[in-house]
């Protein structure tokens, strides 16, 4: 893996004249545009990016730089970037230019970051390998060691971005987690993963997946590269109507605090009821490493963890099959000719979405539908609260929660052809998703085939300044980057 | 022909909110720009786009609450209604389904026998309006206009307790009026401001209520009149020659005046409602309903009651003036800024001010800036300075601002003459030859009387005050 | 589980499934819906659906204009347009 260059050091180096913004720009641009793991939908060149360099290296010179200046980031292609083709990877968006920036890339730029392209993803972010993107799949820049020829797949939905990150192409990346979508290819690629809270960030301008539980936060190389992040981007959206204005924190002030109190946290013993060894031993390495420090490890219990998915997969799908009827080939995105109007439509969306997301809106139809609405979408919202409810009973006992982000190491592309296989891999991230709750997944340490393994440390509600300070912790104390 | 059927009528009235931008985009709220001029990326459905709260909607239907005798839910949840068609962009209509904002009110409207009946009404709940869909400007295509789309609408569901034409429009004029006064709804159903749906179905007295049809979309009362006239002998038809009424939704063909099934769908309609993830439900103390009471205008009973009871006008010359609520402002105004008795002033105004307006097709508060003219031209009519019949002939100048009326009566030379010494002249002059007609009236003939007081009016050319001249004239003819 | 009636739940979502792919979204759809049918198991006659985790009010914005775009940049993705209309084939009601 390329060396890891943490956003204050590059800040650094870049107060300090020892780069300019142009050649920091043009060294992830150089490895952006091989695209050798198809990383990127679209890579922007330093021409495209000549004045926001220019600017970014103005305010460096004049000593008034802002606090992301120059810095590379690479965005999720759900992201509507003005003026730069926004596709969701999907072909029904793929001649899409939206006239718009999305609030939480407006955050970006105005400070000073400079994107680097759009990360593929899968398509409207429904997947958990990368391969529904309909400009093919991604792969993981890690390695299986007993078998280097074999192409991983780098996590989904956010693959694209969290492959960029570990391949070097971008300093971090914007991801959006609906169910998993931040934490899991984080986890697969051995980065950090950050999924705030649900409201923390605007969804305006996001091209929606399920919008009870998107959620956007960064993929980086260090949990202070994502407070860096969380600090641009958390903020109250007037014109999101889901957005929180409750009062925001410095997240990168303190980070590196001493625990001057003592923690406690909660580990989920039905999480652990069905993985395999290697999985409990990334707890056990965590609990571990934290020996030294006034940290109680205590054991919780949910009584709903059965029943996420379930509630996952008809809560999700159902919001996605409303959020996509507006891609009908008629005022943008692509359409495809037909005698008639209803078969403009009909052609249009059955050739423009791909099987997963036609899978997601048949299912999300079915359980909206009528005689099946009660059984199925209204029993799911009431099992969400019930979710909610037990998160909440938790943190009555403890601080944090860890469990693993995944339940298994970086699989082959094509080797998961069964959806609820595929499904599976959310069994983590889903109820953190349903309570809306902060969660972060950190790289833990290596697989015997040498490949990442990340844990999942879940915070209560706003909880993200004291998540990741008890991140940085576990990040020093298991130096997985060293 | 109608054999004893009788019909069965419930209404659905979609209002379009007068306000300044849209139900969830701050886009404006106009009739008639150019073609997707008010469209922003939240109206077009724009990948990511949210909706936004306009504050003003939950007032309007607040208002419409406290006029219409409902219940206002603390609690409504804005869902979305979702169905594929080119002039909603979303793919779905934002809505109140299960918890609408309103519930169980009704509106008292008038029966012909003079008593006024009730009409309940289910619930009133607030939506976005859609787009337009363009046929007629190509064979071939239809073009989509985005304007309207987001339009503030409240839907009005009445229950079916309306049975006739004459009740439906009845019942719907008098929504509209309200609706009007407490400004909520501009009331223009040309534009479509205000619009209904009807769903009607038939029985014989005391039996078993048929299938209903609906009938989308009337936005005047003659069509109302005519698609529910059709419409009923349809269903009549339909039934005495053995056939049954197929649950439809029904267009109204304007130019025939004929209703016909929309085509018909392969499968029923689903709507799939469900709350939209994207707005949080609205939930209302009861300050936020409170405050919004002491902003209530006047309802058109209440204005009644009150010209009846302050003003002592007739109940019906009351009933024209709050027929509009332009009327009522300007009727107002000339109450409030004069001493004129306020039952002269309605008279007037019901008469020739409104035969004027009508004449030359105005708008009644274009006569706003003239109401000081009028009742000074009604004052110098009831102090005798001028004849009724050349106040009615100043009166068109006066409200066409072409001059004050005190001024235009002395150009004119129309002064009344209430001069005695100047009038026993004059009706010396007309007794002068007249004894045989002076003789008749001393013989008891009354007519003649008239005779003399026109021949006086006449050489006063109409100047003379007719008062006066009767006085004079009696003193002298019973000498 | 009774069978799904996957050419009505694909005509409400406007989609024309291929038909060589009805069986196989259909047995995808069946298997699904049967995996996420043990959420009936729960008895949740006294819970309160959450449709949001967020259960405030929704926020609100004053009756003003705003505009922020012109028509044509509303217009300029349009597959197809007609001066500054969306051009559709014609629609019959």
């Amino acid at each position: 893996m390329p060396k890891k260059q943490s956003i204050s050091s590059l800040v650094n180096s870049l107060k300090e004249k020892k780069i300019s913004v142009h050649e920091l720009f043009d060294q992830f641009h150089k490895v952006a545009k091989e695209n050798a793991n198809n990383s990127y939908n679209l890579v922007l060149d330093p021409d495209y990016q000549k004045s926001n360099l220019e600017i970014s290296q103005e305010r460096y010179s004049n000593g008034k730089n802002l606090p992301l200046d120059g810095i590379p980031l690479g965005i999720k292609d759900l992201f509507c970037t003005k003026g730069i083709t926004t596709t969701a990877s999907s072909k029904i968006l793929s001649n899409f230019i939206p006239q718009y920036e999305s609030f939480v890339t407006q955050q970006l730029l105005n400070d000073g970051a400079i994107f680097i392209g759009k990360n593929n993803c899968d398509e409207f972010a429904m997947g958990s390998s990368n391969e529904t993107s309909h400009f093919g799949p991604v792969v993981n820049p890690w390695k299986n060691k007993n078998s280097p020829t074999e192409k991983l797949v780098p996590g989904g939905s956010s693959g694209g971005s969290a492959a960029a990150v570990a391949e070097g192409s971008c300093v971090a990346s914007m991801g959006t987690d609906t169910g998993g979508s931040i934490r899991q290819p984080a986890s697969l690629c051995g980065l950090v993963g950050l999924k705030p809270t649900f409201g923390s960030c605007s969804r305006w301008g996001i091209v929606a997946f399920a919008s009870s539980l998107d959620q956007a936060g960064p993929i980086t190389n260090s949990v202070e590269d994502a407070a860096y992040i969380l600090n641009s981007i958390s903020k109250h959206d007037f014109n999101d109507s889901t957005s929180s204005n409750h009062p925001r924190d410095d997240y990168l002030k303190e980070i590196d605090k001493k625990l001057d109190h003592k923690i406690k946290i909660g580990i989920p013993s039905d999480y652990l009821k069905n993985v395999t060894p290697e999985i409990i031993a990334q707890i056990e390495n965590t609990k571990k490493s934290l020996a030294g420090y006034d940290i109680e490890f205590v054991d919780v219990t949910f009584e709903t963890t059965d029943y996420a998915l379930s509630t996952y997969y008809i809560i999700a799908p159902a919001e996605a099959s409303s959020n996509l009827a507006r891609y009908d080939g008629i005022r943008y995105g692509v359409r495809e000719e037909g005698g008639n109007l209803d078969d403009i439509y009909l052609n249009s969306r059955t050739s423009g979405f791909g099987d997963e997301v036609t899978r997601r809106i048949l299912i999300g139809t079915y359980v909206l539908s009528a005689g099946y609405y009660d059984a199925y979408y209204r029993q799911a919202q009431k099992v969400r609260r019930l979710i909610k409810d037990d998160f909440q009973r938790v943190f009555q006992e403890v601080d944090f929660i860890l469990t693993p982000t995944t339940p298994n190491e970086a699989f082959k592309i094509g080797e998961k052809l069964d959806p609820i296989a595929m499904y599976m891999n959310d069994v983590f991230t889903v109820p953190t998703s349903l309570a809306g709750l902060p969660g972060i997944s950190l790289p833990s340490g290596l697989s015997a085939n040498g490949l990442p393994l990340g844990v999942q440390l879940i915070g209560n509600y706003f909880q993200e300044k004291k998540l990741l300070q008890l991140s940085h912790l576990i990040e020093k104390e298991l130096s997985f980057n060293e | 022909m109608s054999n004893n059927w009788e019909m069965v009528i419930g209404l659905e009235v979609h209002a379009q909110l007068k306000t300044s931008s849209k139900l969830f985009s701050s886009s404006p709220n106009l009739f008639g720009s150019e073609p997707n001029e008010n469209v922003n990326f939240i109206d077009a459905g724009m990948p990511g786009m949210l909706p936004v709260l306009n504050w003003t909607c939950i007032e309007k239907a607040i208002k419409t609450g406290f006029a219409l005798n409902f219940t206002i839910n603390k609690h409504s949840v804005f869902e979305r209604k979702n169905y594929f068609y080119p002039d909603l962009p979303q793919g779905y209509q934002i809505s109140q389904f299960e918890f609408p904002i309103l519930s169980e009110g009704y509106l008292e409207i008038d029966q012909p026998d003079g008593n006024t009946k009730k009409i309940r009404i289910e619930r009133a709940h607030l939506e976005q309006d859609a787009g337009k869909s363009i046929h007629d400007i190509d064979p071939k295509f239809s073009f989509i206009d985005l304007n309207r789309v987001g339009t503030p609408l409240l839907e009005i569901v009445s229950y079916p307790d309306l049975s006739s034409a004459e009740d439906v429009v009845n019942y719907m004029s008098s929504l509209r009026q309200t609706l009007m006064y407490i400004d909520v709804c501009d009331g223009n159903m040309q534009e479509g401001s205000l619009r209904a749906d009807v769903n009607l179905s038939i029985r014989k007295p005391g039996g078993e209520l048929g299938t209903r049809c609906e009938i989308k979309n009337l936005n005047s009362f003659k069509f109302i009149r005519q698609a529910i006239e059709f419409e009923f002998q349809r269903q009549i038809e339909v039934i005495e020659s053995g056939g049954s009424v197929e649950q439809n939704t029904m267009l109204f063909d304007t130019s025939t005046g004929e209703t016909r099934p929309m085509r018909s769908k392969e499968f029923s309609h689903d709507y799939r409602y469900f709350p939209d993830p994207d707005l949080l439900p609205v939930n209302l103390t009861d300050e936020q309903i409170n405050q919004i009471k002491p902003s209530m205008e006047e309802l058109p009973h209440q204005k009644i009651a009150r010209y009846i009871n302050d003003y002592k006008i007739d109940k019906d010359i009351s009933k024209i003036i709050i027929a509009e609520k332009e009327n009522t402002i300007l009727f107002e105004k000339m109450v409030n800024e004069s001493d004129v008795n306020p039952k002269n002033i309605a008279s007037w105004l019901v008469g020739d001010i409104f035969a004027f307006v009508k004449e030359k097709n105005l708008d009644v508060l274009n006569l706003l800036e003239y109401t000081k003219d009028i009742t000074d031209l009604l004052k110098l009519i009831s102090d005798d300075v001028i004849s009724n019949k050349v106040g009615k002939e100043i009166l068109p100048q006066v409200l066409e601002g072409k001059g004050k009326p005190n001024e235009l009566v002395k150009k004119m030379g129309l002064e009344q003459v209430s001069n005695t010494d100047e009038l026993e002249k004059i009706i010396d002059d007309a007794l002068l030859g007249e004894e045989e007609n002076i003789a008749k009236f001393q013989g008891g003939s009354d007519r003649v009387l008239g005779y003399f007081v026109g021949k006086c009016l006449k050489s006063t050319k109409g100047k003379g005050n007719p008062k006066l001249i009767n006085k004079i004239l009696l003193e002298k003819l019973k000498k | 589980m009774s069978e799904i009636d996957i050419k009505r739940i694909s005509y409400l979502a406007k989609l024309k499934l291929p038909s060589e792919k009805e069986e196989f979204y259909s047995q995808s759809l069946v298997d699904i819906i049967q995996w996420v049918d043990n959420l009936k198991k729960i008895d949740t006659s006294n819970v309160k659906p959450l449709h949001n985790v967020t259960e405030a009010t929704v926020s609100i914005r004053n009756d003003d204009i705003e505009k922020n775009n012109s028509t044509e940049d509303v217009l300029n993705n349009a597959p197809e347009r007609a001066q500054n209309f969306f051009k559709v084939p014609k629609v019959v009601e």
